[in-house]
């Protein structure tokens, strides 16, 4: 950047941009550099025009009539919107979440076991959620594979001793039963599949709605600590 | 209220922008000056940035960076064709809808009047009747 500021007001101008950039991750390079440019600018400008005080105050006054980097980069709750939309993996939240839990949340022991535990509750249900699915899926492929053997010849199936269903002493009409039950199972596993795209989602939200809390909390403290050091 | 405020300003805000830019062209800073006047309203500054960058990716504005005579560039703005055309359609359904507003202030008293009007008109078919 061109040197416009005093050594003690660039550094305050530097680490919000510096955090600015953070916040606008995932963008294009080129967008990036425009809108950091494109807020030094901004922010040069107001320091300008406001004449009262000195530098220091100036300067945090100038930040503060800004705004956080996450009002400039999106409005407040479409950031979470944003980032569901962008497809961020499950996992890394999770990872996030302990590490806040561990590093960033005054807990202690109790606090992180709990929040674990809730964690691991969760990826359990979704672990299982998708089993079954898949499970359906499968064994609603199979069945039908079956029955159709069955109406066709059903010898093979009693050659290699494969036990299905029997509904009725008929083997075409057990067959035909046999396959309508398995598409039903099939057409379960699909619809469970996508329902849980929406129940992900409806997760994802969750989780990075604390996270964003979390986020804003941080700011704020980093921000009171320059503003202590300059004092 | 506090929260509706806000809300409000925000919906507004888009409109106000490209009212400001359909006069003349605006960086930043000069854009946040316009919009809060004589600082009877308070904007988060930045909050303007993430509209810009929607507003040009709908191709209603156009930017260009123009060297200042002191400081860094500034990244000036004005409307496209398009956006001179959504502004006037959207500043003419905003002054419909702040009429409305002003007609509901107006309500009571219309009402009051029909109400009155009503009495006097049973008053004269009782008299009639009579």
């Amino acid at each position: 950047m061109t040197n416009n500021f005093s050594p003690s007001v660039e550094k305050i101008v530097n680490d919000y941009l510096k955090r600015l950039k953070l916040h606008l991750k995932g963008f294009p390079e080129k967008d990036k550099e425009e809108l950091v440019r494109e807020v030094y600018s901004h922010i040069y400008e107001s320091f300008v025009t406001d004449s009262t005080g000195d530098e220091i105050d100036r300067i945090l006054n100038v930040l503060n009539k800004l705004g956080e980097p996450t009002e400039v980069v999106s409005s407040r709750m479409s950031t979470a919107m944003v980032s569901m939309g962008k497809q961020r993996k499950l996992p890394l939240y999770i990872l996030a979440g302990v590490t806040i839990a561990l590093f960033g949340v005054p807990l202690g022991i109790g606090g992180f076991a709990f929040l674990f535990g809730i964690l691991i509750t969760v990826v359990a249900l979704i672990f299982s959620y998708y089993i079954t699915a898949f499970s359906l899926v499968v064994g609603g492929w199979l069945g039908l594979i079956a029955s159709i053997i069955k109406i066709a010849d059903p010898a093979i199936l009693d050659r290699y001793d494969i036990e299905t269903m029997t509904f009725f002493s008929d083997p075409t009409l057990s067959g035909i039963v046999g396959i309508i039950v398995s598409i039903i199972c099939a057409a379960l596993g699909f619809f469970m599949f996508w329902l849980g795209k929406y129940m992900m989602r409806g997760i994802r939200f969750l989780f990075s709605l604390p996270m964003e809390k979390v986020k804003e909390a941080r700011e704020r403290r980093r921000l009171k600590m320059v503003r202590s050091k300059y004092d | 209220m506090e929260n509706k405020i806000k809300q409000l300003r925000k919906g507004i805000l888009e409109l106000a922008i490209l009212g400001c830019l359909y006069h003349e062209s605006h960086y930043g800073y000069s854009l946040v000056k316009t919009l809060s006047g004589e600082g009877d309203i308070t904007l988060t500054e930045g909050t303007i940035y993430p509209i810009l960058s929607r507003l040009a990716k709908e191709g209603l504005i156009r930017s260009e960076w123009i060297e200042s005579q002191q400081g860094p560039p500034r990244k000036y703005y004005s409307l496209t064709a398009e956006g001179k055309n959504t502004f006037e359609v959207l500043n003419g359904e905003f002054k419909k809808l702040t009429e409305l507003i002003v007609d509901v202030k107006k309500e009571p008293g219309k009402k009051g009047q029909e109400k009155e009007r009503k009495k006097i008109l049973v008053k004269k078919e009782r008299e009639d009747d009579k």
